[in-house]
């Protein structure tokens, strides 16, 4: 499925209530759809960060959930150089993680002398959570305009463990490397009550519940007594989008650190290969990709260009799909419903 | 709670879930129609915890009232009509 694009950013005409003029300028960059004044939150985020770094905390002042991609590998390093905080990285293992990008961590996290932990789910779980989201309505439409299913399946895991360590380390923060485009302007500090999102998510949680099985409380769940035990919760940090910076200026910054880009994920990933396979499913369903939102946001900013951001989405080695299909397990009639081509079936 | 006061807590109550909504039709890209103003935004997937982070923004630059942790519950968040009562309530706290 293919549709038209704005003619400034590269959000598709498929896109959830976009609007566009005669010169097929989208509603986003004709300025109608602004939530608030970037500028000013930027500021209001740049204030609370200055007043609540002042206070230290042991062991860790934060958790930083490390992907390995250049942006949460930037985020370690302004974490450390630029802040000073102590700093306890974490990296989900999904299953799927780049051997580069594994790599990359060890170089990143050795230079910068940061304790570090890998966390790796039952492949057998994640298979068939990763399954279901791509194959169920488990998420509402709603939700996956900024991002895949098989994405928010995975970054949900994240935070909940991030959430999670940062409970029983007793540290305040926890710094992920989310851009502006990927979270709104009001997001870059926050807290929220994990009790009431846990419930507010109690439905599409039921449904993957339903399609994998009760494990997946394990992954997505916080036990009472931990909550209960805890101080307040910790404030979520994204301290990249405080920063005015391009993609290729992360890249140079991180690889002083020894970090280089994987050769084995697409465009839009510098971590995941599953990247791929979530994109495709979610291009085909939606007509659009989970990261149009994102890097136009880039291009309106004047830190891409719209033939890069372009690039970026077309770079999508759909080769990969036979393989990730045989990795997911998936029959060949759930390929066929994925619109992925047949391969190796299952062994 | 004399009439003529109660009168104006419901009237308080109806303009600002008159602007929750617009805000949040406008910001989220949904149809008023579409909102079920008895049902958790989340659960109905019109916004995520993001999303909930922009509303609490709406509703501190709007009305004043900051949003504080132990603030975001069902009881007070767990859909558009509730809010507009809790903000309503708070304002008139802190009038």
């Amino acid at each position: 499925m293919s549709s038209a694009r704005c003619t400034r950013c590269v959000l598709s005409s498929s896109f959830p209530g976009l609007t566009f003029d005669g010169e097929g300028v989208c509603s986003f960059c004709r300025g109608e759809l602004m939530l608030t004044s970037e500028e000013s939150a930027v500021e209001h985020a740049r204030r609370q960060v200055e007043q609540l770094f002042a206070v230290r905390t042991r062991p860790y002042d934060a958790v930083l959930c490390n992907s390995g991609g250049k942006d949460s590998s930037y985020t370690l390093k302004l974490a450390v150089e630029k802040y000073g905080l102590r700093v306890l990285s974490f990296t989900l293992d999904n299953g799927f993680i780049s051997p580069k990008a594994f790599e990359n961590i060890r170089c990143v996290v050795d230079a910068l002398g940061v304790d570090h932990l890998t966390v790796r789910p039952s492949m057998q779980i994640l298979r068939r959570i990763f399954k279901a989201a791509a194959l169920l309505p488990i998420y509402r439409d709603k939700t996956l305009t900024r991002i895949s299913a098989g994405c928010n399946a995975c970054i949900s895991i994240v935070n909940t463990t991030g959430l999670r360590l940062a409970l029983e380390k007793s540290a305040p923060f926890i710094l992920a490397g989310f851009t502006l485009g990927q979270i709104p302007a009001n997001a870059i500090v926050y807290r929220n009550n994990f009790r009431f999102l846990a419930e507010s998510r109690e439905e599409s949680l039921g449904r993957l519940r339903a399609a994998v099985g009760r494990e997946v409380d394990e992954y997505y769940g916080i036990g009472d007594s931990l909550l209960d035990r805890a101080g307040p919760s910790p404030h979520n940090v994204n301290l990249l989008c405080l920063e005015r910076v391009t993609d290729e200026e992360i890249v140079q910054a991180v690889q002083v650190l020894g970090w280089q880009r994987p050769k084995d994920v697409d465009g839009c990933s510098s971590n995941c290969q599953l990247n791929t396979f979530n994109n495709h499913v979610h291009q085909r369903r939606f007509g659009y990709s989970p990261y149009e939102l994102e890097l136009s946001h880039l291009i309106r900013k004047g830190l891409m260009s719209r033939e890069e951001a372009l690039e970026k989405i077309a770079d999508q080695p759909l080769e990969q799909l036979a393989a990730i299909a045989s990795r997911l397990e998936l029959s060949p009639p759930e390929r066929v419903a994925l619109w992925i081509p047949p391969g190796r079936p299952p062994a | 709670m004399p009439q003529h006061e109660d009168a104006h807590a419901a009237s308080q109550i109806d303009e600002v879930r008159s602007a929750l909504l617009a805000f949040v039709t406008r910001s989220f890209m949904v149809n008023e129609a579409d909102i079920d103003r008895d049902r958790s935004l989340i659960d109905q997937g019109v916004i995520d915890s993001f999303g909930l982070v922009e509303i609490t923004a709406f509703i501190f630059q709007q009305f004043a009232v900051e949003v504080r942790e132990e603030d975001m519950t069902r009881e007070a968040f767990g859909s558009l009509n509730k809010m507009a009562r809790f903000v309503a309530r708070r304002m008139r706290e802190h009038a």
